[in-house]
This record gives C-alpha cells, structure tokens and sequence, in this order.
C-alpha cells in the first residue's frame, strides 16, 4: 500500500528531473538567508549554476555548529509572519537549534510520515499509540500530524507511566504503537511482570536512538509486533525522513524530498553506493529552514540495488554509528560539549568531569562526576546536597533530560595528556 | 476583530432557534444509536418529540461523570471505530480514567470554538504564542495548539516544565502571548526576576490565556500589573472536548458559543434552574458532539450566567468565574483529583492502613500535594530503607493514577486523627 504512489515510487531519469528542479528551488530559497548568500557567494555560486544535480558538489557543507551562529531565526527564509511552528532541537552548546516551519513544511511533513506508517501496513480505522515526547521535540507532533492526516485514531500518550500506557493498549485495541526502542524493552518488562498480553498490537515503529538487528528480534518476540526502524532528524522536519518497508531491509528514504549524498567524514570526498560514510542531505522542498548538504553525523550507505520489491526507490542502510560524538541519551540528541558549556558556567565546578552511560531496566541512565572547586566548598553535607542539586538542573535544562550527577573531590578524576576521553559509554546493545 | 462575525453577533432569537434545531437534531440520534441515553429517556419517562421548544430541555435527564466511569472506556461512544480520531484520557474518581474519544467532526469544532475564542482575545496571525500547558493525553495542550495554528499564529509548543528554558525561548523568539495555569504563569515571573529577565520590560509578551484552575480578580490584577499583559480566563473540561472558551477583551464572563454548546445553572441539590446572575451548577450539553455525546452534564463547577449582550458584539451567553465546586475535586496544578481517586490507590496497597490524610499547600506558586499514610503496625520497620522504599513505592502507585506527583509522609500506627463523624481527610491550605 502507498500513501503517494507516484511520489513513493519515482525513480530513473524522472526522479532525477525533479530533484535537479527542486535543488535549483532551494538553492534560490536558501539564498535569502544571509549565512547562505555569504556561502554562495564566496564559493562564487548563483542558483544558475546549478545545472545538473552532481553540481551540489561544488556548494560547501553546513556544519550543525553552523546553526549555532544562527540563533535564534539566523536559518529562517521566510518572515516570521509565515512561521506556523517553532520547535528546537539540541544544540552543540548552550543555545538550542531553533527549527521553523512554513504550513506548507507542516503540510509536507505529515503527507511524509503518512507514507511511513501506510508502508508499514496501517491505514484508517487503526489505533495507533504515540509514546514519545509532544511539544518540543518533534517526535510526538510530527508522528501525531500524520498518523492523523491518513484517518487513524491517535492515543497521544506521551512518554512515562508505563502501567498506564499498558492499560490503554488493551483497552484501547491499540494496533500500532511508537517509541524509542529502549522504552519498548522496559513497557515489554513491565508487562511480562505484570503478565499483560496485547492481542491487538501488530506493529512497532521504533527510532530517535540506534538499535541492533538482536533488539528487533526480542521487540518482536516479547510484544507480538513487527519491528520498524524509523529515522528522522530535527532539523529536516522531525522523523519521517527514512523507514523500513515490509521487507525490513534498508530503509527507504523520500528522495523526492531530500538528496543524499554519502560522504567521507574524514575528506568531504563523495562515496558511491556500498561505500559506508556519514550522510549529508540537501533538502528539497522545505520552505522555511531550507539546508544545503547538511552533515547529519550519521554514519550510514546507499544501497547497491536502485529499488525495492517493494515498488519504492533507493534504501540506505540502518545507522552504523556516528561521525561526531554525538550521544543519544532516552532519544534525545546529547553533545559532550553542551555538559561541558553548563559545568564549566558554574563557579562551583573544578577542572574536570566524566560522564558515564549505562542501561538500568532497559532504560538509558546518565552519570554525571564532577570535580568541586575547592574554594566554593564548606565542607558541610547540606551545601554539597544544594551544589548538587543545582548542577543537575542546570544539566536538565540545557539537555532537557535527567542526569545524576555526584560530586567528586577535586584531583580525583583521571587527567589526559592527549585528547580528552570523558564519555565511558558501557551501554553495549540493548538488552 | 471576530473570527466569524454572523455567527457571533447573531440575532439572540435566531441562535435559540438554531439551539432548537441542534438540539433535537441531537437527542433524535442519541435516541436512536445510545443504548445508554435511550434507557435514560424512557426512565424519565421523555421522547424526542418532547422537546416542543428550547425551554423543555430541562425535561431531559442529566449525565454525571459516573456515568462516563461505569461505562469504561468507550461503552457511550456513538461512534464506529473507524469514525474516531483521537483519544483524551483525564483521571477519574475511581480506579479507570475518564476516556473521551473525537472524531473529525469533534476535533473541527474544538478547534473553531478556540480559534473564536483566542480571535476574542485579540490574537491572530502575526502573534507567536507559546503553549506552556502539558501536551499529550492532557487536552489542555494539544487543544490550544490546534486554535492556535489555525487562527495562522506561531505556535511554540514549549509543553510543561524546564522553566528557564522556557523564559529564554519567550524572550528569544518574541512570543507574544502564552497558555498555561495562572499558577504556572506566577511562577515563571519568579523564575524569570531570578534570571534577571522582566517579563514587563524584557519580552514582547502582551496576552495570558489562563485557566484549568481557578484563579481570582485579584490574582488577575497581580498578574497584569506586574507581567505587563492582558490576562483572560479560559474554561472547559476534557469531558466537553477541553479547553473551549474564554473571555474576550472585555474581561466581563467567558463567551459559550451558543451553536457549540447549550448552557444552564442548576441548583445542585433540586436540579432546578436558578436565576441569570445566580450562583449554582454548571450544566452543558454539547449539541455537535459526535463520539462520546454530552447531554445536561453535570460539571460540578459552581459559577452564574448571564444572558446580556457583552459590549464586543458578541450576543452569546456568558458564565463568570468559577468560584469553587459542588464536589471535593482538587484541582493541582491544573489536573483534576479526587479524593476518592487517593483513597481507591492507598486501600490497594497492602502495608496501608485505614486512615489517611490529603493536604494541598503552594509554594513558590506552585501547587504541592501532600499524602500522609498510616502504616499498617505489621508492615512498619525499623528498617530505614524499608520504610523508603515503601514510600516511593506509593508516591509511583499515585503518580500512576492521579497522573499529578503527591510527596508521601508515612506515620506511625494509629498517631493520625480519628473521625467520628464524617471524615475531613482534605486540608487546602492555599490561598486564592
């Protein structure tokens, strides 16, 4: 089944016709924004010079530290006047990534997601439980949007109370259910203590975070689901970018909307398909926060084979990894250098920290040790528990998630003569 | 500015008609596909052809929220499940939550009723609003979010929490107005002078839509004088859809479109109608209502209504504040809770014993919510650890079911007060 046939399906020389009519758009849109023409203009390109699509070679990358410089409405190609949503997205400092969108970017992005959840098998008449974070973060919304646009009938649970979210599939007759993968192993947990079956539920869509080929195959044995990956980023709109088809291998990725291309993190050099490199994007049809070959970190390829049984086009690979050191803490995007510009704002901080991740029934825990500066210590029990407590919501805010953070006396913490190694991630693979 | 002039400035006469109409047009369909409101007509002894004019609707009978607990989740839908759209989940009396399931039609008219309401507030497209309320199974958050997109606003759905961030992103993307409690709202302008932001000064905020608690005149004068905006009370109940109406910049009662829903205040002891301008119960039948229909609902809010043409134009009818309720809902930090809600989640809990107490204080503006529970003499410990555990075990077990964090105190076998009479196990101590 298709939600856009033609669109889903499009490939060869027409498909190319049409990214080549749609880059020469956004190059033109990209223009209007001053970081853009300043790009262009020192890499002396004008939109008429891109001709063919193997021109958006000769436009330089833009970097997520780039979108930095930008806050809060420095990537915006429209007035704010025609800005119909704003959410954020983690930035690599302090300020967060401010992302815009046009009605027609909300219009596009639901008809995206449409397809995703059409090609998994749901159509109108379903139910379909969304059990991620609504507001700021776009995976609530922009799943809710489209789940709704094809007619299903949508549970905005949100994320937390797992007893609840259980109860609700059952009574509800939940059919389809949303997540990040490590909360469906702990809601698979909480129910297998609790012997909750889900007679109804047939389809999982999992992503904002990696998992393993072994995770899929326990989601699947433990909820009675088939397990899609589902891959997405703020700044091209939310999830929705790329999913798994019936087949789930590889997913599909709407090249009518966004142009690929694989590139060698180390050289900027473009890979053919089978190459493994990070991917970057062009986007095609976003009106607001147009972005040219954007480096997305994700290590990933082309496939090989240009289509599908399916029907629909060119697949990449599941993410491989990283290319940044980039971590995804519970789904939510957390840059090293972010609890770095918090620790070292505050005068309590000394010279160094570690962060440590690990897996607690199934759930992503973040510890955070902080060297104390000597000087703003008492020594008394209360004001640590105070220092403590203010650090972790400083983190909180800034990150937007729950650390526990425990304070180290000053000199005890490993110091490196090279480059600084303070994330010891002992995560391992899911479950 | 209206969002639909003809229909809120309608002839006063002609909406009764058209009240009329939907209403019959209403009680036919739940006469014919709600076993549930078919058994109630024939008990009350009353047939669709009864109702000759608007005036016999009191002929009807009334809905309690009872009613929407015994027949969980969907026994009262009168709609197929591939009609429905979406599911809102409030906490309930007891045990179950209160389900309320839309379809397409419902989801339109929710959102036509806010975007009226939020045009009376003098928001339009070139505003950038900023939607503090929780997103999610809470309608508070997705309903403003949706009248707030299609009156062609900007809408930053900043949910609930992360206070700072919050006030850095009000400042930084020029929101100009924001939807929260008035509580939240308070509390943000003491985060912010801490911050060294003035909300006043230092943003472009200039319009508060703020409800899902009661609030006074006098908390209103605090906030606009010392935020600097224009505050407007907005009202509605998940059972109605949620959040629907507000007050227009008048300022003088909130507007009840009169083709959305039919309003009257009852006396709660007799059912009886009171007076325009008499305090009683509020009671609304929502004459669109698709999937889960509302027909004389008792809200069990307390309020007066008048009838008077409001000096915008605006010819509806108008309830004023709510002024307290006929029950002993709590309302904490916007979320509804019933006393019987903590009470079915203690006696379930086998170290539990009898007796309990419930007090509701504020701090920093801010609502908290205090449970303290006797430990049954065989379950008490010497133990520390034992005795933690079984306290964040019960502040989970209430959390799950109020959806609202409650501080847990245990104490010691038989040291909480007896009740001779009947229990007074509620202190609110806050002060509105």
């Amino acid at each position: 089944m298709f939600w856009d046939e033609r669109m889903e399906t499009l490939k060869g020389k027409e498909l190319a016709a049409l990214q080549l009519k749609r880059l020469k758009w956004t190059v033109a849109q990209a223009a209007k924004i001053p970081f853009y023409r300043d790009l262009l203009g020192k890499a002396s390109l004008g939109p008429g010079d891109i001709r063919a699509l193997s021109d958006v070679e000769k436009i330089p990358f833009t970097m997520k530290k780039d979108l930095r410089g930008g806050y809060p409405f420095g990537f915006l190609a429209v007035p704010l006047e025609e800005v119909r949503r704003i959410h954020t997205t983690s930035g690599t400092t302090g300020k967060p990534t401010v992302v815009g969108y046009t009605g027609n970017d909300l219009s596009n992005w639901a008809g995206l997601i449409a397809r995703n959840l059409t090609m998994v098998g749901l159509a109108e008449g379903d139910v379909f439980q969304n059990m991620v974070n609504y507001g700021l973060f776009t995976g609530g919304l922009g799943f809710h949007y489209g789940a709704e646009l094809m007619g299903l009938t949508v549970v905005p649970s949100a994320t937390g109370n797992t007893k609840r979210q259980i109860e609700m599939i059952q009574d509800f007759g939940v059919n389809a259910i949303h997540c990040t993968p490590s909360y469906a192993m702990h809601l698979s947990e909480v129910a297998a203590a609790e012997g909750a079956r889900f007679p109804t539920l047939q389809i999982g869509c999992f992503g904002a975070e990696p998992w393993s080929e072994a995770t899929r195959a326990e989601l699947e044995r433990r909820l009675g689901v088939s397990a899609f990956d589902s891959y997405g980023l703020s700044e091209m709109y939310g999830p929705g970018v790329a999913m798994e088809c019936q087949e789930r291998d590889g997913l599909h990725i709407w090249h009518d909307s966004y142009l690929v291309e694989i590139i060698d993190p180390a050289t900027g050099e473009t890979l053919g398909p089978g190459e493994k490199g990070e991917m970057v994007i062009t986007t095609l049809v976003k009106e607001a926060m147009p972005l040219l070959r954007y480096r997305t970190g994700d290590i990933t390829m082309l496939r090989d084979e240009d289509g599908c049984s399916c029907g629909r086009g060119q697949k990449i690979s599941r993410i491989l990894g990283r290319s940044d050191d980039m971590l995804v803490v519970r789904g939510i995007n957390v840059f090293p250098s972010q609890i770095e510009h918090v620790l070292f704002s505050l005068p309590e901080v000394g010279e160094q920290f570690m962060v440590y991740l690990d897996r607690v029934h199934q759930l992503d825990e973040m510890t955070i040790e902080v060297e104390m500066n000597r000087a703003a210590f008492s020594g008394e029990l209360r004001d640590l528990h105070r220092v403590q407590e203010k650090i972790a919501s400083a983190l909180r805010e800034t990150l937007g998630i729950r650390t526990d953070v425990k304070l180290v006396e000053p000199g005890s913490l490993p110091r490196f003569e090279g480059k600084a190694k303070r994330v010891v991630d002992r995560r391992g693979v899911l479950f | 500015m209206y969002w639909d002039s003809k229909m809120e400035t309608m002839d006063r006469e002609e909406l009764g008609r058209l009240q009329h109409r939907l209403l019959k047009t209403l009680v036919y369909r739940l006469y014919s596909f709600s076993p549930f409101y078919h058994r109630r007509m024939e008990e009350a002894k009353v047939h669709p052809d009864d109702l000759k004019t608007l005036a016999d609707v009191t002929k009807l009978p009334f809905m309690f929220k009872r009613d929407l607990r015994d027949n969980y989740p969907d026994k009262l839908f009168t709609a197929t499940k591939e009609e429905l759209v979406r599911y809102h989940v409030s906490s309930g009396t007891t045990g179950k939550p209160t389900v309320v399931g839309y379809t397409e039609n419902d989801l339109e008219e929710w959102t036509v009723s806010l975007a009226r309401a939020l045009t009376s507030c003098g928001l339009g497209a070139k505003d950038v609003i900023q939607v503090s309320y929780g997103y999610g199974l809470f309608t508070g958050g997705l309903g403003l979010h949706y009248g707030a997109e299609r009156i062609g606003a900007t809408v930053i759905p900043t949910s609930v929490g992360g206070t700072e961030r919050q006030i850095e992103l009000m400042q930084d993307l020029g929101a100009t107005a924001i939807c929260c409690t008035p509580s939240y709202l308070l509390h943000m302008g003491e985060v912010a002078e801490k911050m060294g932001v003035s909300i006043k000064k230092d943003t472009k905020m200039r319009v508060g839509i703020l409800g899902a608690e009661p609030w006074t005149a006098e908390m209103r004068n605090r906030i606009q004088d010392w935020l600097g905006i224009s505050a407007y009370d907005i009202y509605g109940t998940s059972e109605l859809s949620g959040p629907l109406f507000t007050e227009c910049t008048e300022q003088n009662g909130i507007h009840v479109w009169g083709d959305f829903a039919y309003t009257e205040v009852v006396d709660p002891k007799t059912g009886e109608e009171v007076a325009d301008g008499e305090k009683g119960e509020l009671v609304m039948t929502i004459l669109k209502k698709e999937a889960l229909p509302i027909v004389r609902f008792r809200i069990g809010d307390i309020t007066s209504m008048t009838r008077e043409v409001c000096a915008c134009g605006r010819t509806h009818p108008r309830i004023m504040r709510i002024t307290g309720r006929v029950d002993d809902m709590l309302i904490i930090r916007g979320i509804n809770v019933f006393p019987s809600m903590i009470e079915h989640t203690l006696m379930g809990i086998p170290e539990v014993g009898q007796h309990f107490q419930i007090v509701v204080d504020r701090k920093h503006e801010l609502d908290t919510l205090l449970v303290r529970v006797e430990v049954k003499p065989e379950a008490f410990s010497d133990k520390i650890t034992d005795l933690m555990n079984l306290k964040a075990g019960i502040e989970k077990r209430l959390e799950s079911a109020l959806t609202v964090h409650a501080d847990v105190e245990l104490a010691e076998p038989g040291s909480l007060p007896r009740f001779e009479g009947k229990a007074k196990r509620v202190t609110d101590r806050r002060k509105l």
